[in-house]
């Protein structure tokens, strides 16, 4: 139970849950991204890249 | 005498008389319900969970609800404060149900349980200052620009600061209370994840994730940092000072009177700008900080 809360509360799972979704919904919003595949593959690689360094650094902006 | 002009006037009072003078100036502002308190913390809960259907069914733009929940959840902390301290009702009192759910209800935009809030908080009163026992000391004993790195810092997931409330109600023996943090946040990220999901990602950002970040800093700012920076000095008279903010006592939401407050906890927030002009004399007698003031 307690390993399933941890994963639940983890920086990577914030990251898929709601930067994801956020990051895509950003840039379908912005005229610069063409299609919305393009947007959610954008945004799953902006999300997962912070989801990372959030989760194994313990930083979602680098310095601690 | 229940009143004193100058501190002159109070020079030549023994201690016990002092007290004695300043406790019946304090009890004139206690003991009264802070109605404004009570519409405050749940009006603004409601103005803030309207904001949902009005932004999400597109009767206002996102771009118009965001300051306004930005200014909700900022607010959100002040009335579960009042609560925290008993100051609606005492255990006990025919409001007391009322002094609960302003508590309970007020801080849902922060994600902040009431139990854990007011166990926590209480234990700042008796250990202000104190580099181990006050849980908000974190954030007093730096730098104007140093709090604010900090103020970041501390919400990043290795940071120290996460485990302070948790050690804290450990050591006070109410760790079963912290399972109202987890079931606040769980339902939390349940309620961002499925926004997200659905298409409101920018909307939940916007109404709730972005607004607490600020809001959480600027509470840091006008109720930990700027009352008690430098965070050093311990004792009554000396563990909190009063300040002249540039914003005003409004925007600073009353805290430039905080010493009034960690003095006499029972005085509502709005009557403490009169507690203080009150008090003035003897606080300035006791070599308190009063800043500009």
């Amino acid at each position: 139970m307690q390993h399933i809360i941890k994963l639940f509360f983890s920086p990577l799972v914030f990251a898929i849950g709601f930067l994801w979704p956020l990051s895509a919904q950003i840039l379908q919003s912005v005229p610069l991204v063409q299609s919305n595949m393009t947007a959610w593959i954008l945004g799953a690689l902006i999300a997962t890249a912070f989801g990372l360094m959030a989760q194994f650094r313990g930083s979602w902006i680098w310095i601690k | 005498m229940d009143q004193v002009t100058s501190v002159q006037e109070c020079a030549d009072l023994s201690e016990d008389q002092l007290g004695v003078l300043e406790r019946r100036i304090a009890g004139k502002f206690m003991h009264i319900v802070p109605w404004g308190a009570v519409v405050w913390g749940i009006g603004n809960f409601i103005l803030w969970l309207s904001l949902w259907p009005l932004v999400l069914m597109d009767i206002i733009p996102v771009w118009l609800a965001f300051p306004i929940a930005t200014l909700n959840v900022m607010l959100s902390y002040l009335p579960s404060h009042e609560a925290q301290h008993n100051i609606i009702a005492g255990k006990g009192r025919p409001l007391r149900w009322l002094n609960e759910l302003v508590g309970h209800v007020s801080t849902i935009p922060l994600v902040l349980p009431y139990r854990v809030l007011r166990a926590t908080h209480m234990e700042h009163h008796a250990h202000t200052n104190d580099a181990d026992l006050d849980p908000d000391i974190e954030v007093s004993r730096r730098s104007k620009l140093d709090f604010f790195k900090q103020s970041l810092l501390n919400r990043q997931p290795d940071s120290s600061k996460q485990d302070v409330y948790g050690a804290t109600m450990e050591r006070l023996g109410l760790s079963h209370m912290m399972i109202d943090a987890l079931v606040f946040n769980a339902v939390y990220l349940l309620l961002m994840f499925t926004l997200a999901w659905s298409g409101h990602a920018i909307e939940a950002a916007l109404l709730w994730w972005i607004p607490k970040q600020i809001a959480i800093t600027y509470i840091e700012y006008y109720l930990s940092w700027a009352p008690h920076t430098p965070g050093v000095e311990k004792g009554r008279y000396r563990d909190t000072r009063a300040f002249k903010s540039k914003l005003g006592n409004l925007f600073s939401m009353g805290m430039q009177y905080h010493i009034v407050h960690h003095l006499y906890p029972r005085i509502p927030l709005s009557l403490t700008p009169a507690a203080f002009r009150a008090l003035k004399p003897i606080l300035q007698r006791r070599g308190c900080d009063l800043g500009a003031l």
